[in-house]
């Protein structure tokens, strides 16, 4: 290629914002996809030929399914002291395999149910958080047992959870009627934004830890500066939708995403002041769950209603499809790679 | 979400040839009455058991793999037929298994049944299947019961094994600590505060099949005797608000069709099974099979069986139940359910108090009538408000809220969210029931989804006749109704046949008012005995109603208002208890039911796992 035409696609590149360009020494994360392939009418007691339930891709390409067939996989985290084994929040409860998805173990008993979120404590090895419909869940033995952990909270359904990596025993939780703040490892919790209805996702920025991001069904997006003691609702993102998830960008601090039904995938480059609809090319606006590539700047994977996991290159300008051809994709997960 | 459309899991698991010779579904319908004679009633109830098990048996085809399966096997078995084959069979079987909690209770029967007849080939096929298959535990009352029940079993008939052996990672010891754990507190709750999943027409298979399973199978002396207890529970609960075999009134769960054509859903299969006194629905209700082919191991206890077939008197039967559990947009886990269920011999009319108590599939109020042949019969009266939405999902499932409407749609209740739907609850519905008199009263919200009342009008009516006085009279079988729509309306047709009221009125309401057609000189002069009833009916600002019934009581209710009867004002949670009338009594919290019929008495008392029966000299 000539000198020219290397600097006539570099400045287009650079004018299309970044095309992706994996990171020198390859992906440090998997991507775990938790999918319903079972269609609208994928109901419990039916089976099919299509596989629900765990997907890992190591190379953003190719998927590899992971354990049972199951519909109702809703997310999964990594123990940070043993990355090969996942825990994951499902129907039956918290399930937890150390060999790829070959065997399982079911965590919890008959007294918790439908589990939403699970969260390690990063400075606290083997306590282990789970956010219920009934309240919020602590184990401190890596989920040999459990304890109810919500005192504070007044409607106790628990849909996102997440623990300050900076400050042991800090911890955010989304709630039917808002977020609240633990600062003592979920002993007791305090109301820190009324919300009509659920918050649905909180994320903490990997660049600022005192920066939040929160999805609600009907508050909009919140953003907290102040590592979560007080939110503002993100002006450009409308409130009559339910937001599913939000994101950081790892490697732009200002980049962020907002998905949801009706909202389709949002983009903001300057840290939510303004937002650009980076839908066009994704097949309906229903999207369930999207996600930064933490490994290859520009990258981005969004998952529209009973449709193919799709991904971007170019930060949502163009997309493509990736894995399935319907499927509802619960959540997308990067998870460093054991 | 929650949960299966039965008829899916039909489709899925009964092979084809349901109608190859099913000759009570086919014959003439039973004389509805009363056995006097035990060994009468049991010889006829080992009669029916063997019907069915000889039906399935018989829909095995040589050559055609796809017409053996678990179904026929456990059949066969049963009969303690070609063993060989069936463990063959299965076999084949246990390399594909789907279905979760609806697979688990066939395999569990079939493993018991098959213990001293299977080969061990079978048997560890089944056993590697139960390691390497992951069954759901689902969402709803009666995936658990059926989970918990066959784990339970299961753990029990393969003790001492580490948890790499099962599905779960859990010992055998885990498996049945868990197991036993919520079980007992299933029943605790139940017998406490009431059923979450009460009164269904489908799901009574699928709480009765598990305690059956418990009652024949638990080596726990306890657990067996719980399992009995549970059994004469749910079926004592269900037999006192029957009509000829047919469920009446109020139900947590029903579908489009039974919501019209009563007699057809599994229950009632134990109509005809356990009480002689309606055919069986096609396939025997198909799950009603796996409760026949143990079913020589259950003898209904006499005063249940009179109490579900005496209509030799008028009686008017109470009941408390809950909701199943609330996640969200509720401040109660469990709300109270008030049931009012009044029984004759050609009519029942039935209740609960309105509301969104259940999601999806309740049906909250219907008066049914006697027919001689309930097939193909749409024997019911009722009106509902058409609801549907995120809050009522919301507050029963986990799901997201957005896609759950739609979905549903797609799950076996295809009539969600239509406009004409005629299942299901209303947040903007009230009704209040005093004998055969019923009220419901509506004030919809601006943002609701459909404004207006729905009220079903059965093809099997007749004399219908549109009163000049608003009240719209019509007959079915013996019965005379009169029924006051409290706004305007007009006639829309339905597809199954019949017509609906279509009420597009926010505020507005039904009266209806039943009487046995016998009471009367004729129809002319039950007609005039209506119209001379006082009534005042004012709609504003909210809906109010002020009516002396035929029985002479003055009952008023106002929208947002307890009810008052003769100027005494209602307070369901004091007067409503887990069960009262002449039949099943019990005090909310007791852990005791007392079930009486004439001189036979018999309590279920679950604080001492004591069964006492009694007869008055």
């Amino acid at each position: 290629m000539s000198t020219a035409r290397r600097l006539f696609f570099s400045a287009l590149a650079l004018a299309l914002g970044s095309p992706a360009a994996p990171a020198a020494d390859g992906p440090k994360h998997d991507l775990y996809l938790t999918a319903n392939l079972g269609g609208q009418g994928g109901v419990l007691g039916r089976g099919g030929p299509a596989l629900s339930g765990l997907y890992r891709s190591t190379d953003r390409t190719t998927f590899e399914h992971l354990g049972p067939h199951h519909i109702r996989m809703f997310t999964l985290t990594s123990d940070p002291a043993e990355r090969g084994t996942l825990y994951v929040a499902a129907l039956d409860g918290v399930l937890r395999t150390r060999d790829g998805g070959k065997s399982w173990r079911t965590l919890t008993g008959w007294d918790m149910t439908e589990p939403r979120e699970i969260a390690f404590d990063p400075h606290a090895p083997g306590r282990l958080y789970a956010g219920l419909p009934d309240g919020i869940a602590l184990s401190t033995d890596r989920g040999q047992t459990w304890r109810r952990s919500h005192e504070g909270i007044r409607r106790a359904y628990t849909h996102a959870l997440i623990v300050d990596r900076t400050t042991a025993g800090r911890l955010l939780a989304g709630t039917e009627q808002g977020i609240y703040l633990s600062e003592d490892g979920a002993r007791s919790w305090r109301l820190v934004q009324a919300t009509e209805k659920v918050t649905y996702d909180i994320k903490q920025s990997p660049h600022d830890p005192r920066v939040f991001l929160a999805a609600t069904s009907s508050s909009g997006a919140l953003q907290s500066t102040d590592g979560g003691r007080t939110w503002v609702r993100i002006a450009g993102i409308s409130a009559a939708n339910t937001l599913h998830q939000v994101d950081f960008d790892a490697h732009e601090p200002e980049r962020l995403l907002v998905c949801g039904w009706n909202t389709g995938l949002q983009l903001s480059e300057d840290g939510g002041r303004t937002w650009t609809d980076r839908s066009v090319g994704l097949p309906n606006r229903d999207v369930w769950s999207a996600a930064f590539d933490p490994d290859t700047p520009g990258r981005i994977f969004a998952a529209p209603q009973q449709a193919p996991l799709f991904g971007s290159d170019d930060h949502g300008r163009t997309w493509r499809a990736v894995q399935f051809d319907k499927a509802t994709v619960f959540d997308l997960v990067f998870l460093p790679r054991s | 979400m929650k949960s299966l459309s039965f008829l899916l899991l039909l489709a899925g698991l009964v092979p084809s040839g349901l109608l190859s010779a099913q000759p009570s579904f086919s014959g003439p319908a039973p004389v509805p009455g009363v056995v006097d004679e035990a060994a009468v009633r049991r010889a006829a109830y080992l009669a029916r058991r063997t019907e069915v098990l000889q039906w399935r048996v018989g829909l095995v085809k040589t050559g055609e793999p796809a017409t053996f399966g678990l179904g026929e096997i456990a059949a066969k078995l049963a009969l303690r037929q070609d063993a060989e084959a069936c463990s063959a069979r299965l076999i084949e079987l246990m390399q594909k298994p789907s279905g979760d909690m609806f697979w688990m209770f066939p395999v569990t029967c079939i493993s018991y049944l098959g213990r001293d007849q299977l080969t061990p080939a079978a048997k560890a096929a089944v056993r590697e299947a139960w390691r390497t298959y992951f069954p759901l535990r689902g969402d709803t009352e009666n995936h658990w019961t059926m989970y918990y029940t066959t784990l339970y079993l299961m753990a029990q008939l393969w003790p001492d094994e580490p948890g790499e052996r099962w599905f779960n990672g859990k010992s055998s010891a885990e498996i049945a600590a868990e197991s036993r754990a919520w079980l007992l507190q299933w029943m605790d709750l139940t017998t406490t505060v009431g059923q979450g999943e009460y009164d269904c027409t489908h799901y009574l298979g699928e709480y009765s099949i598990p305690m059956l399973y418990l009652a024949t199978w638990a080596k726990d002396p306890a657990m067996r005797q719980r399992g009995h207890m549970m059994l004469d529970y749910v079926l004592a609960d269900y037999t006192v608000e029957t009509l000829n075999g047919i469920y009446v009134g109020s139900h947590a769960r029903t579908d489009d069709v039974t919501v019209l054509e009563k007699w057809n859903g599994l229950s009632s299969f134990f109509g005809w099974l356990m009480l002689g006194n309606c055919p069986p629905p096609n396939g025997y209700g198909g799950w009603g099979f796996f409760f026949a082919v143990v079913a020589d191991n259950y003898e209904l206890p006499e005063v249940i069986y009179r109490i579900g077939t005496d209509r030799s008197g008028t009686y008017t039967h109470y009941e408390r139940k809950r909701t199943r559990h609330r996640w969200r947009n509720s401040d109660v886990r469990n709300a109270p359910v008030y049931k009012t269920t009044y029984v004759t011999s050609d009519y029942a009319l039935g209740s609960d108090q309105g509301g969104l108590l259940q999601p999806i599939q309740q049906h909250s109020w219907d008066l049914t009538w006697a027919v001689p042949d309930p097939r193909g019969v749409h024997n019911t009266i009722f009106s509902t408000q058409p609801f549907y939405g995120a809050e009522e999902l919301m507050m029963y499932f986990t799901e997201m809220p957005d896609s759950m409407p739609a979905a549903v749609t797609f799950q076996g209740k295809p009539t969600y969210i239509a406009e004409s739907k005629l299942l299901g609850g209303s947040p903007y519905e009230q009704i209040f029931q005093r004998d055969d008199t019923l009220i419901s009263l509506t004030n919809v919200a601006d943002t609701a989804p459909h404004k207006q009342v729905n009220g079903f009008f059965s093809k099997d009516l007749a004399n219908l006749d549109e009163d000049k006085s608003g009240w719209i009279f019509a007959q079915g079988g013996k019965t005379y109704l009169a029924y006051r729509p409290l706004a305007a309306y007009e006639w829309r047709p339905i597809e199954k046949g019949g017509k609906r009221l279509y009420s597009p009125h926010a505020k507005n309401g039904t009266i209806l008012q039943a009487a046995a057609a016998s009471e009367f000189k004729s129809w002319e002069d039950f007609k005039a005995r209506i119209r001379a009833l006082p009534l005042e009916v004012k709609l504003e600002p909210v809906p109010r109603v002020a009516f002396t019934s035929l029985r002479g009581k003055k009952i008023e209710c106002a929208y947002g208002s307890a009810p008052r009867v003769d100027g005494r004002t209602i307070d369901y949670a004091k007067e409503w208890k887990l069960f009262s009338g002449p039949y099943l009594n019990a005090e909310v919290g007791s852990r005791k039911l007392t079930m009486t019929h004439g001189r036979l008495t018999r309590v279920l008392d679950f604080n001492t796992l004591t069964i006492t029966d009694a007869v008055r000299p």
